[in-house]
């Protein structure tokens, strides 16, 4: 009776608005892609069963939101998420990377819960943490932490072609999910949305004042640019 | 505000309510007014928004970044207490091949603490859809009757919009209305978009103040232009019940309202009168009974239903002579569309929160069309509008790292649009809820069972729908990001949409409906229905404002009978 992930989402987007947009990952172009470039590991067998563990219930207090389930990444794998997150997300002029931020954490938060969407997104993230050692010991005899900056983002790079080979389909879903998981784990922090230049979340009391000058002048252009009328 | 020294036994009260949501709260506010005694009682728990909502918090302090789970299915910070899809031992079953779902909370206030606020008059047609295609039936009343109910609730709870000009779209007269708020970029971009191709797009009706509205008793503000209402909203903004027509009943100390009282069935004191109701508490599982003159049952259209079919002597229920208590259930048609806008990428950043939801929206314009047959479906449908900053949806980011993400993620936030279609379905002899005598919830009431089916119309228009939306993406040289499918695949399941009614049909001939135009069962005299189920047919329009007009006509009606002794 629980109605699918794809039907909450869009309901949730397009009712409630909410400004953070949710958590979809992309459909995975089918078909001959571009040619691994390297000999690609198998994916790693069924996963142990995660621990039991508690939701928090359809009653919890909202004035101190709690998560109620215990993290399970293991040291080794905490720095192994912390690193990829500074690799996908990394420090620049306008803001820290997101394994500084401790953004690692809430992806374990995430693949350690005991809902249904975030049980399938353990299999993919557990599943291809293992395989990236897997694939960087069978290539440079050491885990993916221990090998060079350069061979860490050479496997980053096969992982993010637009148009995957088949044997990589499944890693390359696991760098998709994990992408969006920091990306929706990173601009939802203060940091994030400064990056983002997010303007908002001040009670602004009074009329709601609207675009400002500049908004409304690239607005203008908007419409030449698509040949609407500009009255 | 639950009572602990309330005693069923020894309660007297003119009016029994069951339920505190839209209908349930009206009927509490209007007939306290008129000097009647009122008892509500009300499945879910004690609740309330000042101490509880928390409105302030980034979506960051939530488990899993406030993301929608099964046991929070519109995100950890929605205030829905109790319930969602699915309420822990009170299940509900499907006919074989149905797909139907039903929202319900457990809280005071009901689903007024978490709705979308979108709150439109329903027009001439909507009453009287027969008349005009054949299909379904038409109202006892017409839009004449609601109008005066419509102008004084959109005062009442607040309303804010602009003019509509258009053919079946009723206009408020002057005063009725607050104003609304200034559009966003990419409302204005889809405005300026759809009227180049003769789609209106107008200011949207919504249930939030955009002035204050001061009382003794339950002072409201205006909007502050920054909180996810959904969470509910500490300063009374937008409307609920619990922080209006709750308090302001309470302090005439009128009303006493029992919360955790779940109603098994009404009571009766002979063939045609309402003893009162019998309800268990929740706490303790003890069965109370409690006697009024009147019985109101307001415990929304599905569970108002369910309340009569597990009353009375018969096998097919209370007050269901005419045989149609269970049929007749609608929802609204349901579809989504999103484009990513190259031409907003980059745009220039301004405060773009405004009132929670969309500021316009897109109402139904083919009526003329429709009139001479060019449409391949009856009924209409509406679009509501979504796009403003926020993080970018992931199909609209390329499969790249480190730097170029995060120039994507700076370059895409603010440039989708989302279009979603709300639309009319007309009642079918296929879709209808009935008691599954096998399933009991754990209070030991029989659960409901429900068939539901999409008949062509639904379908055609859904498909007609995305034809629209994506012409207008298209216009604005968007991508568009959801996938063109087929109409049953693109339509939303039965009760999705969270706008069930008509279980209890209204009509003006008891061989044909449940009620009469005041929810005045034909059965039982001392028995009103005030929620969705007396819809007589849906219309493509959310039904709360019109549900909370109705309401307020039954109840002055009900408050006249009681004083004038016609109901003795
Ligand atoms: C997420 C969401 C978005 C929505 N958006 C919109 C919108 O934009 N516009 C719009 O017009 N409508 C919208 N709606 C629908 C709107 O909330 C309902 O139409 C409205 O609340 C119905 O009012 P009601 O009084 O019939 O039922 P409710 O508000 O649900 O109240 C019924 C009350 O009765 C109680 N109850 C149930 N059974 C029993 C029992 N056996 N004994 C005692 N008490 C009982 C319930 O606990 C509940 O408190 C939305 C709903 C949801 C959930
Ligand atoms: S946006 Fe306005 S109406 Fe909505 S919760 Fe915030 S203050 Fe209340």
């Amino acid at each position: 009776m629980t109605p699918s992930r794809r039907q909450t989402l869009q309901w949730v987007m397009a009712a409630a608005a909410l400004p953070l947009a949710r958590w979809t990952s992309p459909a995975l172009a089918a078909g001959p892609g571009t040619p691994a470039p390297f000999e690609v590991v198998a994916w790693p067998p069924t996963l142990p069963p995660p621990p039991p563990a508690q939701g928090y219930g359809r009653d919890p207090n909202l004035m101190e939101p709690k998560v109620t389930w215990p993290l399970t990444l293991s040291t080794a794998q905490r720095a192994t998420v912390d690193m990829l997150g500074d690799m996908i997300l990394p420090a620049d002029g306008k803001s820290p990377g997101a394994g500084a931020l401790g953004v690692g954490g809430f992806v374990d938060e995430w693949i350690s819960a005991p809902y249904p969407v975030q049980r399938r997104d353990r299999e993919l993230l557990l599943g291809g943490l293992i395989w990236l050692d897997a694939q960087s010991r069978a290539l440079h005899q050491a885990e993916f932490t221990a090998i060079t900056a350069s061979h860490r983002a050479a496997l980053l790079d096969a992982l993010t072609v637009e148009t995957p080979d088949a044997r990589l389909a499944k890693p390359v879903a696991f760098m998709d999910g994990l992408r969006y998981l920091f990306v929706l784990g990173y601009y939802s922090l203060e940091e994030g949305k400064a990056d983002m230049g997010y303007i908002g979340d001040q009670p602004t009391p009074g009329e709601y004042p609207g675009p400002t000058p500049e908004a409304l002048a690239h607005y203008a252009g908007v419409l030449r640019e698509l040949g609407l009328p500009t009255d | 505000m639950t009572l602990d020294t309330f005693d069923p036994a020894t309660t007297t009260v003119d009016v029994i309510i069951v339920g505190s949501g839209a209908a349930g709260g009206m009927a509490a506010f209007s007939l306290t007014q008129a000097g009647l005694r009122c008892l509500i009682l009300e499945a879910g728990r004690d609740y309330d928004p000042q101490s509880e909502v928390n409105m302030m918090a980034p979506e960051s302090a939530a488990p899993l970044r406030g993301a929608a789970t099964p046991d929070k299915p519109f995100g950890y910070f929605d205030a829905t207490v109790g319930g969602g899809w699915e309420v822990d031992g009170e299940p509900y079953t499907m006919r074989e091949g149905s797909d139907f779902r039903w929202y319900r909370p457990r809280m005071l206030g009901g689903r007024t603490n978490h709705w979308g606020r979108h709150a439109p008059r329903w027009g001439p047609y909507d009453f009287k859809p027969f008349s005009r295609d054949g299909l379904g039936v038409d109202w006892p009343i017409g839009y004449d009757d609601v109008a005066p109910f419509y102008d004084r609730v959109e005062r009442m709870i607040g309303v804010n919009g602009g003019r509509l000009e258009l053919e079946n779209h009723p206009d408020s007269p002057a005063n009725c209305l607050m104003p609304p708020p200034k559009p966003r970029v990419p409302e204005m971009l889809l405005k300026a978009t759809c009227e180049s191709m003769g789609i209106p797009v107008r200011a949207a009706h919504t249930a939030v103040l955009t002035r204050d509205m001061p009382h003794d008793v339950a002072p409201r503000s205006a909007c502050f232009n920054a909180t996810p209402c959904t969470r509910g909203c500490t300063i009374g903004a937008f409307f609920q019940t619990t922080t209006s027509f709750l308090p302001i009943a309470k302090a005439t100390g009128r009303l006493t309202v029992v919360t955790d009282a779940m109603v098994s069935k009404v009571v009766m004191a002979g063939k045609d009168r309402a003893a009162g109701v019998e309800y268990v508490d929740r706490k303790t599982g003890a069965r109370h009974k409690v006697e009024a003159r009147a019985v109101v049952l307001a415990a929304g259209t599905l569970e108002t239903t369910r309340l009569l079919l597990n009353s009375g002597e018969s096998p097919a229920g209370l007050a269901n002579a005419s045989g149609e208590l269970g049929r007749n259930l609608t929802d609204s048609t349901g579809a989504s569309f999103r484009a990513f806008v190259p031409a907003l990428a980059d745009r220039p950043r301004y405060n773009e929160d405004g009132i929670g939801g969309q500021h316009v929206y897109i109402p139904f314009w083919l009526y003329g069309e429709q009139k001479r047959g060019e449409l391949d479906f009856a009924r209409g449908y509406h679009f509501e509008i979504g796009g403003r900053f926020g993080i970018p949806p992931a199909a609209t980011l390329p499969r790249v790292w480190g730097a170029g993400l995060k120039k994507a993620v700076r370059a895409a936030s603010g440039a989708t649009i989302g279009m979603t279609l709300r639309g009319e379905m007309i009642p079918n002899k296929d879709t209808f809820c009935e008691i599954d005598q096998g399933v009991k919830d754990r209070f030991g009431i029989p659960v409901l069972r429900f068939s539901f089916r999409w008949s062509q119309h639904e379908l055609n228009q859904v498909a007609h729908g995305q034809r629209i939306a994506h012409a207008v993406f298209k216009r604005m040289n968007a991508t568009i990001l959801s996938p063109e499918l087929p109409p049953e695949k693109l339509i939303t399941a039965g009760g999705e949409i969270i706008h069930e009614l008509g279980t209890a049909r209204m009509g003006a001939d008891p061989r044909s409906s449940v009620v009469d135009s005041y929810g005045q069962a034909w059965d039982v005299k001392n028995l009103f229905l005030m929620d969705g189920a007396i819809f007589a047919s849906g219309a493509h329009k959310n039904p709360t404002l019109t549900i909370l007009a109705l309401a307020l006509r039954a109840s002055e009606r009900l408050a006249a009978r009681l004083k004038s002794g016609a109901l003795a």
